[in-house]
């Protein structure tokens, strides 16, 4: 039996609706939107460093927003967001034991799983793009708008480039998350662990990490990204978006037929 | 006609046997799963609700097999034991997403929702955040789920579990009124005269296997049978011994460590009960506690399986 897109439509927002209103009123939403106006607080801190005469650092604006945009941004905010989100997208509903409504209603799991990583994708990008938007206005923003107007195009690209690794995060912990009994540990080791690690080795292996294909297409000449491309080239641009998305679209997939095949034992 | 047929079932997690070679047929009308906790009542519902595939044998609704048959999930409503809630929701909007996942329109998702959280007398509760529900509201909100979608059959795990008696009455009405429609109920309990009040036709289930199945009026004869245990805690024991062994029903006496109660087998427990007030009354004796260490099931089930 055939079902109209715009039901698959309606059912994959319910089940997003209602991922988002637990997400988003959640103890985690509170501690990640603390973390995320922390990073704020560097940039802050960084113009006030730059500001007083005395310190005479030797950085532009630039410079700071590239080096934010790297260690605190890709390297640690979309990284521990999605980690935080995706990993508890199942899980946390197969430990709270309300699984049981969404898996007994007459839609395909994989369906509900796109929903919830709908919901994931929206949360993050809430929590991680205004950080972007904000760090570029505290370090750019002086009496004379020239820097802030010119250098614009490049935080469109940022924009697009950390939602691009919220999605492709995201789709990776929200895996982990529905394959794991305890996923928080093995998005630590995940995350933090081969995506640090493996992105600075020399040879192919590093093109088994997200991080590659981020620091590929980064704008900003940035000290993670230049140890990294120290032992081997960038990919094309054109190839990192196409392989990004890919990425994001496979672990997606992967992650839906796991949640159709596993059995979510609840807790007596 | 046969909706549920279950055929050499087993279902184990790891080492551990929920569910052992378990054969079994259930047509419309309700159908008491009973068993002490532990008995594999649950995971026999979970697996009928397509929640867990078996292990060995087939399960089948219809003559179709469940697990990952989503179409099936129009014609079946689950009420989990399970004491579980998105919180922030109103009881209105629980309800509604959940027919929004049947393919109901939003109108008809929101009328659906108002009629089915009416029938459980919640009607007033309908914009309270379910966090705030009591638990007798939130055991109630659990059965409108189950049904708001119309469905021909019905699990329910557990139902009456946190009611006040005036809910339960209203429940047991319900669920009775169901099988006279012609939908096939399957409710679980360890206590056996909620599910009497339900339904003659039972299945007994103890260690995961279904012990008996058929009428009740044949697990009672067993009962009664069957020395049933009380646990009294009163001001005197002994005197109250001393009035009680004189009873042909009473097969012994024993007295708790502390000194302070006593534990009696009756084989007639419906007389015993009925003449315990008297005599407590006639021997000036101060009653604290009564109760029955071994229910009635317990009881049965040792027997069945000695």
């Amino acid at each position: 039996m055939a079902v109209s897109p715009l039901r698959t439509w309606r059912e994959i927002r319910t089940i997003a609706l209602v991922t988002l209103d637990t997400l988003f009123w959640s103890k985690k939403t509170f501690f990640v939107a603390l973390i995320s106006a922390f990073v704020v607080g560097l940039a802050v801190l960084a113009r006030v460093v730059s500001a007083f005469a005395w310190v005479r650092v030797p950085f532009t604006p630039a410079q700071a927003f590239g080096t934010l945009m790297s260690t605190a941004v890709i390297h640690f905010l979309v990284v521990f967001v999605t980690l935080f989100y995706g990993t508890a997208l199942i899980s946390e509903e197969v430990e709270g034991k309300t699984i049981t409504y969404l898996f007994l209603r007459p839609i395909p799991k994989p369906k509900i799983l796109v929903g919830k990583y709908l919901a994931l994708l929206w949360i993050s990008a809430v929590l991680v793009l205004p950080v972007v938007l904000a760090s570029y206005c505290v370090l750019y923003l002086r009496s004379d708008l020239r820097a802030f107007l010119e250098d614009s195009s490049t935080l469109a690209l940022d924009l697009g480039i950390v939602f691009l690794a919220l999605a492709a995060y995201g789709a990776m912990f929200a895996l982990v998350g529905a394959w794991l009994r305890h996923p928080i540990l093995g998005g630590l080791l995940y995350g933090f662990g081969w995506e640090g690690f493996v992105s600075y080795l020399p040879g192919f292996t590093r093109k088994l990490t997200i991080t590659h294909y981020i620091q590929s297409i980064f704008p900003h000449d940035d000290p993670a990204g230049a140890i990294a491309m120290l032992v081997g080239e960038r990919t094309p641009a054109g190839e990192s978006v196409v392989t990004l998305a890919l990425l994001t679209a496979l672990f997606v997939a992967v992650a839906a037929l796991v949640v159709r095949e596993k059995e979510y034992v609840l807790e007596q | 006609m046969t909706v549920l047929a279950a055929r050499g079932l087993s279902k184990w997690y790891g080492q551990v046997m929920a569910v052992s070679k378990v054969s079994f047929e259930v047509g419309p009308g309700v159908t008491g799963l009973l068993g002490p906790n532990g008995a594999g009542k649950s995971t026999l519902m979970k697996l009928v609700t397509g929640q867990l595939h078996p292990s060995q044998g087939s399960l089948t609704l219809w003559g179709e097999p469940v697990w990952n048959n989503y179409p099936l999930f129009h014609r079946i409503g689950f009420c989990p034991e399970q004491d579980a809630f998105y919180e922030r929701m109103t009881g209105a909007e629980f309800l509604a997403a959940l027919l929004a996942l049947h393919g109901f329109p939003e109108a008809e998702a929101g009328r659906r929702a108002d009629a089915s959280l009416g029938e459980v007398h919640l009607g007033e509760a309908r914009d309270k955040r379910i966090g705030a529900y009591s638990k007798g509201m939130r055991q109630r909100l659990k059965l409108a789920q189950a049904f708001a979608h119309d469905p021909e059959l019905l699990v329910l795990d557990e139902p009456l579990g946190g009611m006040d008696p005036v809910a339960r009455r209203e429940t047991i009405r319900m669920v009775r009124d169901w099988g006279k429609q012609g939908r096939c109920v399957i409710v679980s309990s360890h206590i056996l005269h909620e599910v009497e009040a339900m339904t003659p036709r039972i299945l007994l289930m103890h260690n995961g296997q279904v012990l008996a199945e058929g009428d009740v009026h044949e697990i009672r004869a067993l009962i009664d049978k069957h020395p049933h245990h009380i646990f009294i805690r009163c001001s005197a024991p002994r005197r109250l011994a001393e009035a009680l062994v004189g009873y042909p029903d009473v097969v012994s006496v024993s007295f708790h460590p502390d000194g302070h109660a006593v534990t009696v087998e009756s084989q007639k427990p419906d007389a015993f009960y009925e003449r315990l007030p008297d005599l407590i009354l006639t021997n000036e004796i101060e009653l604290e506690e009564i109760t029955s260490p071994d229910d009635n099931l317990q009881a049965v089930f040792h027997y069945l399986v000695k």
